[in-house]
């Protein structure tokens, strides 16, 4: 039953990122809405949700955009064993660990994507595109998480206490 | 190992997408796409437009954006019009093979079409028009702005849409000229480092502020299409060749209409 809430969700999101991002760079690059929402996600609210959310939203960007379809679901995919991070508690705080996250799986996201596009010979620069694109959109993208971060941790911690109550009342 | 399992089923769905993909087989399902979300595209970017404005320069004016807008168009076919016509006059009285050119394409035709996205991708220069195979747009073809310079060329076609890969891509290269010293270079886009004019002959005459267009060489753009103005030329008096910064004649960034040049048809040389 959530999933009628989540899936629109982040489809609506990967739209939103396609139609707008592009209009509102930072540093030369675009955010990647979609990839912070989904480590927000799987940080906040654990992996298993996402590993429902990664192969829609992953390709229904694709079918929108020039990339071939699977490219961005598989670029997606460190989100899940990144998110791991969440059981072992490196700090009191949940919001730097997932601050750090973003930034790793934003990198990995780039990593993973250029080697698909090369390997269908679409590559970019390999020796331009770290310092021009992939370090800054990774920084960009950790200044965008609050943005997800919170809207996230306050549906999380709305749900979590109705649950309780209403299972006590029912 | 259930995340494990996940991982891999998910991989290699992914990669049996982008083996399909190559193959054209799931075209018909983009276009689909496309269709359904082509309307949704516009009504965000619509909404979004306001603060895309905004955020480009908090202090401007909406009155004096627009103006900035209109003039800038005007300055684009101004160019655009002392390109046709620099070239014109050196038609005239020398190359008679330039003339012949212009004269083998004297009706050329246009199909406006609408920019509906962008490649949000960072790594490339791409965007979504709303006219494809179904209205005659087939990969090769070149797509000019509304005041008449180069924006790119068609990449990938489906049935009601068309991809543009523009001259800043990475992956673009476009045989050019600088029309006031006749030197031929390859103009080159590179990641968000706007475009470059490569392999312009050491003893060449490019100054900034000359006029950059297509030279037709390689039959892929028609001639004398502008691109843009010399910004800078670098190179020292040792090198070979030198390198000139360009800035597209075209705002590329904020494009809304394109026109795509459906009389035109690129030649794909083999060697002999």
């Amino acid at each position: 039953m959530r999933y009628l809430l989540f899936v629109p969700l982040v489809l609506f999101v990967a739209l939103a990122q396609v139609a707008a991002a592009p209009y509102f760079p930072l540093l030369g690059v675009t955010a990647n809405p979609l990839l912070v929402l989904l480590m927000c996600w799987a940080m906040v609210r654990g992996p298993r949700e996402t590993m429902v959310l990664i192969p829609l939203a992953g390709t229904f960007k694709d079918l929108i955009t020039t990339d071939p379809v699977g490219v961005s679901a598989l670029a997606l995919l460190p989100i899940v064993p990144l998110a791991a991070i969440r059981e072992r508690r490196p700090t009191e705080s949940e919001f730097l660990p997932t601050l750090a996250v973003v930034a790793v799986a934003s990198l990995s996201y780039h990593l993973l994507y250029m080697m698909a596009l090369t390997a269908v010979g679409d590559g970019p620069p390999w020796l331009q595109s770290p310092m021009r694109v992939v370090l800054p959109a990774a920084l960009f993208n950790a200044l965008v998480t609050p943005v997800f971060y919170l809207p996230v941790r306050w549906a999380t911690t709305l749900s979590e206490m109705v649950r309780p109550s209403m299972s006590v009342s029912g | 190992m259930r995340t494990l399992v996940w991982l891999l089923v998910v991989g290699l769905l992914a990669l049996l997408g982008i083996a399909l993909s190559q193959q054209g087989a799931l075209d018909p399902l983009k276009n689909g796409a496309l269709t359904v979300a082509s309307p949704l595209e516009r009504g965000l970017r619509t909404a979004a437009s306001p603060a895309a404005d905004f955020f480009d320069n908090v202090t401007d004016r909406q009155d004096l954006e627009e103006e900035n807008r209109l003039l800038r168009q005007q300055i684009e076919e101004l160019t655009a019009e002392i390109a046709r016509l620099k070239e014109s006059q050196f038609m005239a009285a020398d190359l008679a093979e330039l003339a012949e050119v212009e004269e083998s394409r004297p009706n050329d035709q246009f199909l406006v079409a609408r920019v509906i996205a962008r490649d949000p991708s960072n790594l490339k220069e791409r965007l979504a028009i709303d006219h494809g195979s179904k209205d005659g747009v087939s990969e090769g073809m070149v797509v000019m702005s509304e005041g008449g310079s180069l924006v790119g060329v068609i990449s990938k076609v489906l049935d009601d849409f068309a991809w543009v890969t523009l001259i800043t891509d990475s992956n673009s290269n476009v045989n050019a000229m600088v029309l006031e010293s006749r030197a031929q270079g390859v103009v080159s886009g590179s990641l968000h480092d706007g475009l470059s004019m490569d392999l312009i002959p050491q003893d060449a005459e490019v100054e900034p502020g000359n006029t950059v267009a297509t030279s037709g060489l390689g039959g892929n753009f028609p001639q004398a299409l502008l691109i843009g103005q010399v910004a800078s030329v670098r190179g020292e008096a040792q090198d070979v060749f030198r390198k000139a910064e360009v800035e597209p004649a075209a705002s590329l960034s904020r494009l809304e209409n394109v026109l795509v040049l459906t009389s035109f048809t690129a030649t794909h040389l083999e060697s002999p």
